[in-house]
Formats: C-alpha cells, structure tokens, sequence
C-alpha cells in the first residue's frame, strides 16, 4: 500500500512541497489527502512553450482546485496536526518533535520546476501554456481576478480582494496624494510630474497659487526621480532613452512645481497673464532654485548627462540640446544662464547653479523681458513694473482696433474718412470681408460716400470732446474681451457703426483732421484740432490708469 | 537688453515734422498732440491709417494714399515699437505696389538694389535661431519620419528646403539609435545655392561618419518650381519622405488670375480630376492646363468662399502628381497658417496684418530694439515677404500662404492620405520649447495635425501625409 502511494505520489506530485510530501508518503494521513488529493487534477505532462511568461517547457503544471488555493494552513504537521501557512514554518516546527534523521531531510531528488494554472475555466491563465510560475502567484491572481473584494480602503473605499494588496495601498493612500491643476488625482509622482509637464488646463490656469500638495523637502526631492513610464508606448528607442528624456521633464516640474505654490512677489501678481505666466514660472525656476531642488538637480544632471552622453538618444533630448544650444549661444546673454540644456550639461560637474538660492521670487535681472513681452500681449495693465512704457504688442492692438471699430461710434471718423474715400470698385466685398456687422454696413458706407464736405467741419467741431476723456477711458477699458476675439473679422474702418453724434475723442479727431487734410480743407478745420490737442495733453496723465 | 522706450523715437520726430510741416502748405501746426501720443494710441493710429491707404491703393486714387502714406510716415519706423515697425515694411510694400503703376520708374529704383546671396542665407539661418518654429517643424518632421520609417531598411529623405544641417544631424542621430540598426539613408538636399548644398553635405557625411551610418547625399541645385522629379534618383525599394517646410506655397503663383466663374464642371470636378489621374498620367500636365483650367475657368484664388473647390494651379498639380509618383512614405508639410492668396488686396493686406503682427511680436519677445539681427530678419525676411503679399501680382507673387483647410483638399485631391501626427511627437515639441528660452509659444493638436502658435494664434501648421494608392 505504501509502496503505490508512493509511486503514486512520485508521479503526481501534490501541491505540497515534496520534503512535507515525503512525509506524507511514509505517514499515511488519510485526513490531508483526503483534502487534497480527492480534488487536485494532477497532470505531469510537459506542455509545449508558446508565449512568453512560460519561459521552461520542461515545467511540470500543476492545477489546484480553488478549495485547495485558497487554503490557508496548507502545511499540516503530520505529527501534531498543526497547520501552518508556510512550508519554512512547518519544517521549523518540525524540527521541535525531535524526528530521526531520515524522517527529516527533504528527498534530494532533483526539483522540478512547477508552474500553476488558474482553476477558473474562463480565465486566460487557465490553459497550461499560459500557467504561472509561482504558487503565491496564482493564489493572489485567482483572488485578485475571480475573489471577492474582501478587504476595503477607508479613505477611498477601494476594495482589494488579496490583503497584501490592501496594505500595500494603506500604506501609500492619502500619505502622498498630487492633485492637478485640471483635477486629476495621482498617486504615483512620476505620473503626476509627466502630466503635469504637458497639462493643458495648467497652462491655463497657471495665475492661481497651486493648493496642492507637494512634496518641498529636500529630502523627498532627492530620493523620488523614478523613471517615470515612457510618455508614448510608440516612442521605438528601448529604456536606456527612459532616463534622460523621463529625467528633463520631471525636473522641470520639480521647479515649476515648487514655484507655483510659492507667492510670487510683486513683480508677478496674480492674475498675470495665463499661459505666460506658466511659462515665466518655468523660466524664472530655470534660474532661481531652491537649494532642495539643487541637490536634486545635481543627482538628475549627473544621471541625464551620463545617459544622454552614452546613448546618443535619438529624440527629444538630442532635439533639444542640438535646437536649444544654438538658441542659446545667440546674443541673448541675459538669458544664458536661464537655458535649461545649458545648465543640464554644464553642471554636471557642479552642485549648484549660480543662482540665488531660496529666492523664489522672480528678481527682474532673471525676469528676462520674454514673460514681460508674452504678458503684455494680453492685457494692457501694468503687471511689469521694470519696463518703462508697457506697449500693446501689435496682434493685441489689432484686436482692440477691432474692438474700437465695433463699439465705438465713429461720425466724424467715417465722414472724414467717407469723403476722401472714393467708393471702391466692389464695396460689397471690401465691406463684408471687413465689417463685423455687414448687414449694415453698404448702406453706411455708401452714405458717408454721399456726405458733403461741410459736415467735416462740424464732425471736427464735434469732435472737441467733452465727452472726449470719457469716451477715450472707454476705448481703452474695452481689453478685457481682447483676448477672445479673433482678429480676422476686424471692424478697421469702422464701418459697422452707427451714424451717432457723439464723437470718442482726440483720436478721431486726429484722423478726422487727415480727411481734412485729405480734402485740403480750410485752415479753418485746424483750430479745431487744437482743442482736441488739449485732449491729447490729458492722455499722458490718463495713461497710468489706462495701462 | 536694452528697452527702447517707444516713444523715443517719436520724440525725435516733432521737430523733424515742424519742418515738414513748414513745408507743405495749409498744413498749419496740426501734429504738437502727436508728440503726446502713447504708443497704444499711435498703434491704433496706424492700423487705421494702414487699412484707409490700403482702401486707396486698391482703389487706384493715387493722390489719397499718397497722403496717408505720409501721415503713416510720420508714425512708423523700423526702428520703433513692432506696431511702427509692421506699418514701415506695410506702407513700404504699398509703395511698391504703387509704383508698379510706373514700371519705367519701378525698375529704375530696383535696378541698383543688390541682394547678397550671403546675407539672405544669413537672414534664413537668424530666423531658424531666434523663432522656435523652423526647430518645432524640424523636431515634428523628424519624428514623423522616425516613425514612419520604422523597419525600413533604406530611407531616402527629400528636402525641399536644405539650408539647416542641424535638422537632418538630429535625424540621423535618433536613426542611429534603432534598435535594430540605422538604415542607409540618402537625403536629397534642393536649394538654389551651392553654398548651402556644400555646407550640408559637409556636415551631413561628418555626422554620418561619426555615427557609423550608410550615408548619402545628393545635392541639387534648382528652384523648386523647376525642380525635375526625375533628377531626384529615386531608386526603387526605398522608402521616401519628404520634407517641405514653407515651400510648397510658392509653387501656387499662377500666370493670371482668372476671375472666379461658376461652373457645372466644377462641382464634379474632383471626382474626375481623381480619375483622371490614374488614367491619364502621361499628359496630366497638359491635360490640366488645357481643359480644367480653361473649361471651368476657376479663380486660382483658393481664398474664394465659394465651398466647392477651385481649380489648383498647374505647377502645383504637376508637381504634386510627380511626387505622389515616388510613392512617398511620408511628406510632412509646413505652411504658412494664414490666408494671403485672396484675389483681393484689402482681404491679404488684413490678413497679412495678423500674421506679421503675430511675428513681429514673437521677434519683440526674444530680442531687443537695438538688435541687429532682429532688423535684419523683419526687413530682408518679412518684409520681403510683405512686398511680396502686397505689391506683387501673378507669377512674381510666390508668397501665397493658404491656411491648412485649404491645403487639406489640395493634397487630397493628388492622392495624399493624411497621416497623424503621434502624440509623442507633440512631446517632443513641447520639450523644446520648454528646455529653450521660447516663452509664449503653443502647439496645438488640430485633427492630427499641429498648429504653431504665438499666444493662441495658429501662425503654422505642419501635417503629414503620404501617398494613398487607388484600386
């Protein structure tokens, strides 16, 4: 009897391991194999290799039942009867019963490598070609994937059904937590870094001081720069590309990130422009760093460089380097020390850029007038105080011509331009390519074509504004709808205005006085500019409040 | 840097308009407030100063815009804030357009203006420098092509435009990097100097030295209109991309501009344009130009609003159908994003507007007043474009950019299928011009194709295609 159960049980190898195996050879235990052997299939066929993940063909697959998986207490000491989870613990306990030698040792047969399959017929794991090298492996994949969610995370109430999993995300959950600007979650840092690199909301949203939670100790800084996973499953160049090109984006964001919740000083008040401030922040972190971040950047240079010089990485990096070194080394010397390439590959060597340490505040020697320049073009306010005169960029001026062309009511303006102006061959098609309100446009413009030239110097006299100052704030109040407008419909001649009599100001009256001009009219047209020369004076002292 | 202030230049400029003033009679004393004019008012000023001369100057009254180029004369100056500096390269495209009406005089002003080889090739080179968007193109094309070219083993790239090693050097770096093995590639380099092609070449064969690649590089001397498809070698088995970054525009300038005619042959004629460009191939050219172009009688002006398309220009076509002839894997294009081909003036002189405004201020962002170079790429790049837009008609005006959704059918309709640009390429991009000193510029993902932008305004479209066969 013994000797069948033991060729039986050399043949087809229980789950058990075979030293607890062999022990339940010599020890008929009909209690345990009634537990096991009753329902496990055994097949100690060698099934033929087909997909990676199966790497032995000579493995010998073994199929549990789930009873049998999920036992916990596999390991029953045959002397006692006391179950263990693991076979090391059993034999330890083993050890205490005071056995014989023979009774001890494990066969030294050789042992064969054992792979699993899943019980659950619809799984994938299922087919031995498919089966799973490790028993633990199989136990947690069948709870994983066909148990029931035991186990249920308080703070985010997500259920796991092994428990090590469960711990595993106690551990992390709420500990660390990056929230985007756009809202989403992470958290993993290194997701949280590559989508925050190329997050379109934040660009938007890049005025309001970040809440989020991050990590500004030096310490943390230091240890976290995992490989963060490849941004494209297309990009073809194999991991060692992963560190260099993983290693610029979240070192940027390490800066932008740390400079973001950072109040920023008065010369960059919020709201600042949307999208160049976000820039802005990323240049003026280029250049001010804190000395946490320095150190990190020293172990990322140390390591991108390393990378990047080794590999000759065929894409963005060398892209970058290759572009942005030219850049760099053009007359643009109060930016060199802000050119990032520049400071990844020279400060290799160096722990420190030379830079204010701790001053995240964006000091105007480093505020290179780029931000100024990308601010100005959306709003007309005062936000840069270094630049003397903030000029409107001209795609902003356009706009606001557009603007003034629509809102304003421009008499003398249209009549002085509508008499010099003789009527266009097609005035149809001048007019609806360039009136925002073309519907009643052809008549306006074939009336002022009709306006005698009297009414030019009544349109000038009209034009001595009282209402002059006002109207000239209000023409320059009108920005805040700039940066929605498209400048492609512009109102330049004003044509899509009604025929009032109230005339906006000294600008009209300007032109006003070239149709005068235009027209040679009398002299007596001049004095009338005058006056409105005296609403030019005013515009110098209304300028601060204007820009 | 030095900060200019705006108004500097306009403090100069009272006294100089006293005495001009003193000089034309009836003028009286009208411009003492100008000197208080802010630069935001002056600006204003001058867009509308801008478009009333270009009212006059498309309506032929000579005499008003002379005036208004006056006017604007007093206001504008290259050397001022980028609204002056647009309105001195627009009133001086206008002028030239003017003159034209006096070709005698024309030509005797223009017969002693030298243009040296040299400094246009330097102009190009600042541009590439000191706007993000030729490297953007570059970064997006390349890795269009990287992944395109996936599992080739011969590459032959075309360029339409070969003037920056650097591009093709990035290239062949990230080839040499496959995994499996750089290809052997050949890239076929079209300018119209020498000089350029011998510089490439140079640097080409170094890096293709250094990197251990099979590499090859024909040269060809030729402007693209007349470039011969033939002579591009070709060989069959390999696989082709091509690259054309701002070039392909120039070969929509047509003979005359024919007034626009509806036409029943119209509305059908992209489906026997289609057809006839499988069966005909031999004589699509003279086909084109016989009977498309004088049956239908189609504006050329692509910009027309009518929805059904307009006959394309015969170079075009030609040119198109022999490059779908290589079979292309891959053509990236960049163009322009902007509509300056419309049959009218006033339409291209505001759309022109917008666009230079838009470069104009890129340049201001990322370079001073003072700056040479930067003067150098406004007058002798755009506004040598300007001149073009405005003063030039027919064959001589080569600057017809076209926004993409007119470049979308075009090339459709020679057999191109769009291909999308990947995700990662976009990575790339936004890289760029993170790790460079660009602040202010986007790129946006349009339907696959990428727009790049200066502060929300598309100012280049790059799109990728590649030669769809018929069955």
């Amino acid at each position: 009897m013994q000797e069948t159960m033991v060729e039986i049980e050399n043949s087809s190898p229980l789950s058990v391991s075979p030293a607890s195996g062999e022990a339940h050879i010599l020890t008929v235990d009909n209690q345990i194999k009634a537990d096991q052997s009753a329902e496990t299939i055994l097949q100690p066929t060698k099934k033929k290799r087909s997909l990676p993940g199966m790497p032995d063909p000579d493995a010998e697959v073994i199929a549990l039942s789930p009873k049998t998986l999920l036992a916990t207490n596999r390991f029953v000491c045959e002397i006692c009867n006391k179950g263990f989870q693991r076979d090391q613990n059993l034999q330890l306990h083993r050890r205490g019963h005071n056995l014989p030698w023979k009774l001890r040792q494990r066969t030294s047969k050789d042992i064969r490598k054992r792979v699993y399959v899943c019980p659950e017929p619809t799984c994938v794991h299922h087919d031995p070609s498919r089966a799973l090298g490790d028993l633990t492996g199989i136990k947690k994949h069948f709870c994983r994937k066909h148990g029931e969610k035991k186990y249920k995370c308080e703070r985010c109430s997500k259920k796991y059904a092994v428990q090590s999993d469960w711990k595993a995300h106690m551990k992390t959950c709420g500990t660390r937590e990056y929230r985007c600007d756009c809202g989403t979650l992470f958290s993993r840092r290194d997701s949280f870094i590559t989508h925050r690199a190329f997050c379109d909301a934040l660009a938007q949203e890049s005025a309001r001081s970040q809440p989020s939670v991050l990590p500004t100790s030096g310490g943390d800084m230091k240890v976290k720069l995992v490989e963060p996973p490849p941004p494209a499953a297309s990009s073809p160049p194999p991991p060692p590309l992963t560190p260099s090109t993983g290693v610029l984006s979240p070192v940027l964001s390490i800066r932008s990130s740390a400079e973001l919740p950072e109040n920023h000083s008065a010369n960059f008040p919020p709201p600042p422009p949307g999208p160049a401030a976000l820039t802005s922040s990323i240049a003026t972190t280029i250049t001010t760093t804190t000395p946490a971040i320095a150190t990190a950047t020293a172990t990322v240079t140390t390591s991108s460089c390393s990378t990047s010089g080794s590999n000759v990485p065929g894409n963005g990096t060398v892209f970058a380097h290759t572009f942005s070194s030219s850049a760099s080394g053009l007359g643009q010397s109060s930016q060199e020390p802000a050119s990032y390439s520049s400071i990844l590959c020279a400060m290799a060597g160096s722990h420190q850029p030379a830079v204010d340490p701790m001053s995240l505040s964006l000091s105007s020697p480093f505020h290179s007038p780029s931000p100024l320049f990308s601010a100005t073009s959306q709003s007309p306010q005062p936000h840069y105080v270094s630049r003397p005169q903030p000029a409107l960029s001209a795609t902003a001026l356009l706009q606001k011509a557009a603007q003034m062309g629509a809102t304003s009511s421009n008499p003398s303006f249209l009549r002085g331009l509508g008499l010099a102006l003789p009527s266009p061959s097609d005035p149809q098609e001048n007019t609806s390519t360039m009136a925002s309100t073309s519907s009643t446009t052809p008549t306006h413009w074939s009336s002022s074509v009709k306006l005698e030239n009297n009414s030019l110097a009544s349109g000038l006299g009209l034009g001595l504004p009282s209402s002059g100052s006002s109207s000239l704030n209000e023409l320059m109040m009108t920005p805040s709808t700039l940066f929605g407008n498209k400048p492609a419909t512009l109102d330049f001649l004003g044509l899509g205005m009604g025929a009032g009599e109230a005339s906006p100001g000294g600008f009209s009256a300007f032109l006003s006085s070239i149709g005068g001009r235009l027209n040679m009219a009398t002299t007596a047209s001049f004095p009338g500019v005058r006056p409105a020369g005296e609403t030019w004076n005013d515009s110098p002292e209304r300028k601060p409040s204007m820009l | 840097m030095v900060q200019e202030e705006g108004s500097s230049s306009l403090s100069s400029s009272p006294l100089h308009m006293f005495s001009l003033m003193s000089l034309s009679p009836g003028l009286g004393s009208p411009f003492p407030w100008l000197r208080e004019m802010g630069s935001e008012e002056r600006g204003l000023c001058l867009i509308h100063l801008l478009l009333v001369c270009a009212n006059h100057v498309a309506a032929g009254s000579i005499e008003n815009a002379n005036i208004c180029l006056e006017c604007i004369s007093h206001l504008a100056s290259p050397a001022g804030d980028t609204m002056q500096r647009i309105a001195a390269y627009f009133t001086e495209a206008l002028a030239d357009r003017i003159l034209k009406g006096w070709p005698g005089l024309h030509k005797a002003l223009n017969s002693t203006k030298t243009t040296s080889v040299a400094e246009e090739i330097l102009v190009h080179k600042l541009f590439y420098e000191f706007c993000p968007f030729l490297k953007l193109s570059y970064v997006i094309t390349n890795q269009a092509i990287l992944e395109a070219m996936e599992g080739e083993k011969v590459v032959h790239i075309i360029d339409l435009n070969c003037f920056e090693p650097t591009q093709w050097i990035s290239l062949l770096r990230a080839l040499s990097a496959r995994p499996d093995g750089p290809p052997h590639v050949r890239i076929t380099g079209v300018h119209e100097q020498n000089e350029v092609l011998d510089q490439m070449a140079h640097r080409l064969n170094e890096e293709a030295e250094k990197l251990d690649i099979l590499f090859q590089f024909n040269p060809i001397v030729s402007k693209l209109e007349n470039l011969d498809v033939k002579s591009l070698c070709v060989k069959t088995g390999e696989a082709v991309a091509v690259s054309s970054v701002l070039q392909l525009h120039s070969l929509l300038a047509v003979n005359h501009e024919m007034t626009q005619m509806d036409s029943p042959y119209l509305s059908k004629s992209p489906c026997t344009l289609q057809r006839v460009l499988q069966t005909n191939p031999c004589t699509l050219g003279e086909f084109l130009e016989k009977d498309v172009i004088n049956a239908c009688s189609a504006s050329p002006d692509s910009a027309s609003s009518s929805p059904i398309y307009s006959a394309p220009s015969p170079k075009m076509t030609s040119f198109l159908y022999a490059l779908c002839g290589l079979s292309p894997n891959l053509m990236v294009v960049t163009e322009q994003e902007s509509n300056h081909n419309g049959f009218n003036l006033t339409d291209r002189i505001t759309e022109a507007l917008n666009f230079y405004a838009a470069l104009f201020d890129c340049l201001e962002s990322t370079m001073p007043r003072a700056s040479i170079e930067r003067q150098k790429i406004e007058k002798m790049l755009f506004g040598k474009e300007i001149k073009n837009i405005i003063a030039c008609e027919g064959v001589d005006r080569t600057k017809r950019h076209e926004k993409l959704d007119k470049w979308i059918p075009r090339l459709e309709l020679a057999g191109l299928g769009k291909v999308p640009l990947s995700y990662h390429a976009m990575l790339q991009a936004r890289r760029l011009l993170q790790s460079s000193n660009y602040h202010g510029y986007k790129i946006k993902d349009e339907n696959s194709c990428f727009m790049l932008c200066w502060q929300d305004q598309p100012l280049f479209s790059v799109s990728a295609w590649r030669f769809r066969q018929y069955r």
